[in-house]
């Protein structure tokens, strides 16, 4: 995507941990409105990505577009488009109606802050009589972070992003949080940034997934990374050899070192184990869960493979003729060749 | 065992016959006590917030500085005030020996430490998560400062009550600044002194009731106000 479609723009991006640690991403956009997710094991850089994002942090090196304005620096204008909730929202010792209203406060806004604070707590699905005068300690921990969600939402940015909101709040909580910020989006145009171990809670808001891996951002599609060790065997093919014991081929990568990423809609699932076919991965795996990829039609279906998961993509067409059900055993079928590699 | 029990009962007799050469002393270390807290308050909280806020090169040798001067002996603060605004030191000209604002003085310099040190404290344990915070709401520079101190106010509080608890219980400063002058600057503490010197135990009972009274009320306060921080 071209700088000037893009609300964030990032190029040669690097930032570092001391020698334990550095991020690097060459180029990476977000295109204004869209909802991006961000999934990834912990210490692969996804906070240290949002807060970069958020203007919290400053790469070391590279240069971040926002808006088609290069960031230098603290831009007031530019950083009070964006707004952050932290994995673990911390509450200003004041009462909810403050913590509500501080941000509106910051910038000067005083009008209406009775009306503003009521709509934006009834975003969150919490009574304006009920909660406005509570003290910071009088609330559970998924009030406090749906609080903490209300006192961004008021303030509606430009851009939303969210860590791990859902890491230790209740199940109501989670769906509630989903509701608001798919609202701000559908009202506001609010371009989301979300990081979540939950993909199933993330893909229900987001149709862009992107995976932070070892401080790279890989690829635009949440796809299957196949990280190795792979070792070569014959005819230019490599393997690696998973916990249960099961193998997948795929052509060497052209460089030693790379991850191998496999496309969900590029997995076919089949009741009964495959005969002689071009595919070279058949792998016994049993269904975790199904879930509706937003409202495309398409369901991703959450495989377990030995203790490694998988990720497939089925039309809800398909899923119902084939009856796929957690825990059933299917076989997942892709071609070596669909490996590609980053 | 006589004279002790005598003591006591005459001391309830000067509390609660408002006895005006008792309570000239309480008012005495009231009144000079709040004026040396308004101004470490003044002076103390800004410093203190940052030297536990900001991050600058002598920061660490400040702390200590500050942190050292914590256990300054009162009578060392007396002696070195006394130099200064003595007749004939680089302050006399302002008349302030044997008067109450002189005794402020002095133990405005006795609890400074006190205070910048337990708000630096404060500022310092102040949650990491405050500073992304403010930010992600948009506060800046001032904004982030100001929500910063609001946010350590009970610990801040702590730190005051703390001071004040040190400013009327002190006896050196009172006693080589004030001069322990009757009607004018005797305190609790110099008058305990003098009374306890000259065998009068009634009046010193009384007095020390009054102290150990304001000292179970900053206790408390103190302890009310952890509890809430």
């Amino acid at each position: 995507m071209s700088t000037s479609m893009s609300l964030y723009h990032i190029k040669d991006l690097k930032y570092r941990y001391g020698e334990r640690f550095e991020m690097h991403i060459p180029e990476l956009s977000i295109p204004a409105g869209a909802a991006v997710g961000l999934i990834g094991p912990n210490g692969g850089g996804k906070t240290t990505l949002l807060r970069i994002l958020a203007f919290i942090e400053r790469p070391h090196e590279g240069t971040i577009f926002f808006d088609g304005k290069r960031v230098r620096g603290e831009d007031t204008y530019l950083t009070r488009s964006v707004s952050m909730l932290l994995q673990e929202p911390y509450l200003l010792k004041r009462s909810v109606f403050e913590n509500v209203a501080y941000g509106l406060r910051a910038r000067g806004e005083k009008r209406d802050l009775g009306e503003k604070v009521n709509d934006a707590l009834a975003m969150v699905g919490l009574e304006y009589e009920d909660f406005a005068r509570r003290s910071w300690y009088e609330l559970s921990g998924g009030e406090a972070q749906r609080i903490a969600l209300a006192a961004r939402l008021i303030l509606k940015p430009r851009v939303l992003i969210l860590d791990e909101p859902t890491a230790s709040v209740d199940e109501k909580s989670a769906l509630l949080i989903k509701e608001a910020v798919v609202e701000s989006r559908k009202r506001d145009g609010t371009t989301l940034i979300i990081a979540s171990h939950d993909h199933f809670w993330l893909n229900s808001i987001t149709s862009d997934i992107r995976r932070v891996y070892r401080g790279r951002v890989l690829g635009s599609a949440a796809r299957n990374v196949i990280a190795g060790p792979w070792g070569s065997i014959d005819d230019g093919l490599c393997r690696t050899t998973l916990p249960d014991g099961q193998c997948i081929i795929a052509s060497c990568p052209a460089m030693p070192g790379m991850h191998g990423m496999v496309d969900p809609a590029d997995i076919v699932l089949s009741l009964h184990k495959p005969g002689t076919m071009s595919a070279q991965n058949m792998l016994h795996a049993a269904i975790v869960s199904l879930e509706m990829n937003g409202d495309t039609g398409i369901m991703n279906v959450s495989l377990d493979v030995g203790g490694f998961r998988i990720l497939a993509r089925v039309t809800r067409h398909t899923a119902r003729e084939m009856n796929l059900l957690p825990g059933e055993k299917v076989w997942a079928v892709f071609k070596a060749s669909s490996i590609q590699w980053e | 065992m006589g004279y002790i029990t005598e003591g006591f009962i005459q001391a309830f007799d000067l509390l609660a016959s408002f006895d005006d050469e008792t309570y000239s002393a309480i008012f005495t270390t009231i009144r000079v006590s709040s004026m040396s807290m308004v101004a470490s308050l003044v002076i103390g909280i800004p410093v203190g917030f940052g030297l536990g806020y900001y991050s600058f090169p002598a920061r660490r040798h400040l702390r200590v500085l500050v942190d050292s001067l914590l256990a300054l002996p009162t009578v060392v603060v007396g002696l070195i005030v006394y130099t200064f605004i003595s007749n004939r030191g680089p302050l006399g000209g302002f008349q302030l020996l044997y008067t109450q604002p002189g005794i402020a003085i002095a133990q405005t310099i006795l609890v400074l430490p006190i205070v910048i040190s337990l708000t630096a404290t404060a500022v310092e344990s102040l949650d990491r998560r405050l500073r992304p915070t403010l930010y992600a709401l948009g506060a800046r520079g001032v904004q982030m400062a100001v929500a910063s101190i609001m946010e350590a106010r009970y610990a801040v509080l702590i730190a005051a009550i703390t001071a004040y608890g040190r400013a009327i219980s002190e006896v050196g400063v009172s006693m080589i600044i004030g001069g322990n002058i009757k009607w004018h600057t005797r305190t609790i503490t110099t008058a305990i002194a003098l009374e306890t010197g000259k065998g009068e135990f009634g009046m010193a009972i009384a007095l020390g009731i009054v102290l150990i009274l304001l000292a179970f009320i900053v206790n408390g306060s103190l302890t009310v106000l952890r509890k809430r921080s």
